[in-house]
């Protein structure tokens, strides 16, 4: 069985952690334990520590939304929130959805626009069924890849203040279809003149010179999560099978020609940053 | 009950929705069986959910749930294309449908998605049932004929195809009475490029961010199960072949047909056009590729040349302080 023997060279050498296969009795992720939260909130272990939350645990459904929604902006920035708990040191993202305000790089309180459509939204969730609390928001930057600007670190400053436990998530859909992978990042900002002791490095990132000082001023004023991704026995299941219908949509996927003005882009960035150096 | 539909509609399913479904079904069915002590591990609430099963006390936990809900899309002549989908209320011992949260919940949608508007409703279930009538008709109302998406949600690991089925409704005369009933139709999934990569990540649950090397061996790992894929079933089609050839199988003059049909499709694109466009393609792929080298040669030269500079500079060694430049 060389191939078997090859998969686990491969695993190894990339630290693969086996993941274990969701099986029903492990779906209780899925629980809202409703005295549990309302205690831990009572409780905000993360008022003390501004580096509390290490990770992100984010749904197969919360995912495919978010992206969804991303996409179907195309160079525009579109924005919505995300429902959630939180579970130790981890923030879990069970689903997420769309807000009907558009362009948040201009506007710090864009969500201001948008409260009576979240209560709405709410409202109606927990009456069908969904009972989590808003716990996040996720926005997207089309071509420029997942960091949060000046407006989003104020914007999150404020929800880190007034909306505890809070994440930002930022999105980059051109990124994702071209790349082929989900480029996706979580964030949490420091407070007010908070120097972090120890200084983690960051994974490089390709931005646009029309971008780079944005991102620069601010990159030390938050710190990334680490994501991971969990989904239910049922998902697992529908999800193989899925893949025996959309294979044929692998195939015939050609990034280039969908992402022709996005390459264009980077290429004329890379042509003037040659002259300035 | 179940034959096949007539209407001549052609229905394209995405996995949103079907991703969505199924969340909903697994919400309800973890919060009606709840692990007793929450304070313990999570080994230990496993366990104890194992034990809550095996007594098996309520009915709840015996029959899984049936959760309902409205799927919305578009519908562009004669194909459906149902994007989304979100939950309704409804009781099934008083068949009563929720009115005021539909169309609040409808509402909502459009605000975000203007496009879309109600096509049908969903529920969980392993077949369709006659109660599943008046829910279908309360919903005509919205939609003359809408659509009925059933999800068998029991897990079958034999199980080869989507346990997903599309219904609609149509009027057929049975003992001389006109009535509705339930006739399947056949559905293709479609998707968005962003949604396939999505679905594609979690599907395999790919390390997220890692070296650019795991990156490109995940998408060439992809590719080449799709390729493996392609590579079976072609195979399945020799063999069929290779059966009726021989005689093992009955000649079925439909199925040859579709074959030749799809074996004539293939030389189709020998055209200069075709050639020069691909030529083009190919050129400006590799034109990147080697602007992409030719960047990184320069750093690295660039290195060098400071490196050496460093190293080597005899001249003001001496002097202390130096201008850099």
């Amino acid at each position: 069985m060389d191939s078997a023997i090859a998969q686990k060279t491969w695993e190894l050498e990339n630290n693969i952690l086996a993941v274990e296969a969701p099986n029903p009795s492990s779906d209780f992720i899925f629980y809202y334990d409703e005295v549990a939260q309302a205690m831990s909130l009572k409780a905000k272990p993360w008022g003390n520590d501004p580096h509390f939350f290490k990770r992100v645990k984010i749904s197969a459904l919360a995912l495919l939304k978010m992206v969804i929604h991303a996409r179907s902006g195309g160079t525009i920035e579109v924005m919505g929130l995300m429902q959630g708990k939180t579970g130790g040191d981890a923030i879990i993202v069970m689903d997420a959805f769309a807000l009907p305000v558009e362009g948040t790089e201009t506007r710090v309180n864009a969500q201001a626009d948008a409260y009576e459509y979240m209560v709405d939204y709410s409202q109606t969730n927990k009456q069908a069924g969904r009972l989590e609390n808003v716990v996040g928001w996720y926005h997207s930057h089309p071509g420029y890849g997942c960091w949060l600007s000046g407006i989003d670190v104020s914007t999150q400053m404020l929800n880190q203040q007034f909306q505890e436990p809070f994440l930002a998530v930022v999105i980059d859909p051109t990124r994702t279809v071209s790349a082929g992978k989900v480029d996706i990042g979580a964030f949490r900002t420091y407070p007010e003149g908070y120097k972090p002791t120890d200084d983690p490095i960051s994974e490089y990132q390709t931005i646009p010179l029309n971008k780079i000082e944005d991102f620069g001023v601010h990159c030390k004023q938050y710190y990334a999560l680490n994501i991971t991704y969990f989904k239910s026995s049922l998902d697992c299941h529908l999800l193989d099978l899925l893949w025996n219908k959309y294979w044929v949509n692998t195939l015939s996927s050609s990034p280039l020609l969908g992402n022709g003005d996005y390459v264009a882009g980077q290429l004329s960035d890379l042509g003037i940053s040659f002259l300035c150096t | 009950m179940a034959s096949s539909s007539s209407s001549g509609l052609t229905f394209k399913l995405h996995p949103l929705v079907i991703v969505n479904i199924s969340d909903h079904y697994t919400r309800v069915k973890s919060q009606l069986n709840l692990p007793p002590s929450l304070t313990s591990t999570s080994s230990a609430a496993t366990s104890n959910n194992n034990n809550n099963n095996s007594n098996g006390g309520e009915n709840n936990q015996q029959k899984p749930p049936r959760v309902y809900g409205c799927v919305i899309g578009v519908q562009r002549g004669r194909t459906v294309e149902i994007f989304n989908s979100f939950e309704l209320i409804y009781d099934p011992s008083t068949r009563s449908l929720d009115r005021s949260f539909l169309e609040k919940k409808q509402e909502l949608y459009k605000k975000v998605f203007p496009h879309f508007y109600v096509l049908g409703w969903y529920s969980t279930g392993s077949d369709a049932q006659e109660s599943d009538m008046h829910f279908h008709k309360a919903l005509m109302d919205i939609n003359e004929s809408p659509l009925y998406v059933l999800l068998n949600p029991a897990i079958n690991p034999a199980q080869k195809d989507l346990p997903v089925t599309i219904y609609e409704s149509e009027l057929h005369v049975i003992d001389g009475v006109p009535q509705l009933i339930f006739v399947r139709s056949s559905y293709t999934i479609e998707t968005v490029e962003a949604e396939r990569i999505s679905v594609d990540h979690v599907a395999h649950l790919k390390p997220s961010g890692g070296s650019a090397a795991t990156q490109l061996a995940a998408q060439l790992t992809g590719i080449h199960s799709a390729i493996k894929m392609l590579n079976s079933r072609i195979r399945v089609v020799h063999q069929y072949l290779v059966g009726m050839q021989k005689g093992d199988i009955p000649c079925e003059s439909s199925l040859l047909r579709q074959v030749s049909s799809l074996l004539r499709r293939l030389p189709a694109i020998e055209s200069e056009k075709f050639q020069d466009d691909l030529l083009m393609e190919y050129k400006d792929t590799l034109l990147i590729t080697y602007l992409a080298m030719f960047t990184n040669c320069s750093s690295t030269m660039n290195e060098l040349v400071d490196k050496f500079n460093t190293a080597y500079d005899r001249h003001s060694r001496r002097g202390g302080r130096t201008a850099f430049i």
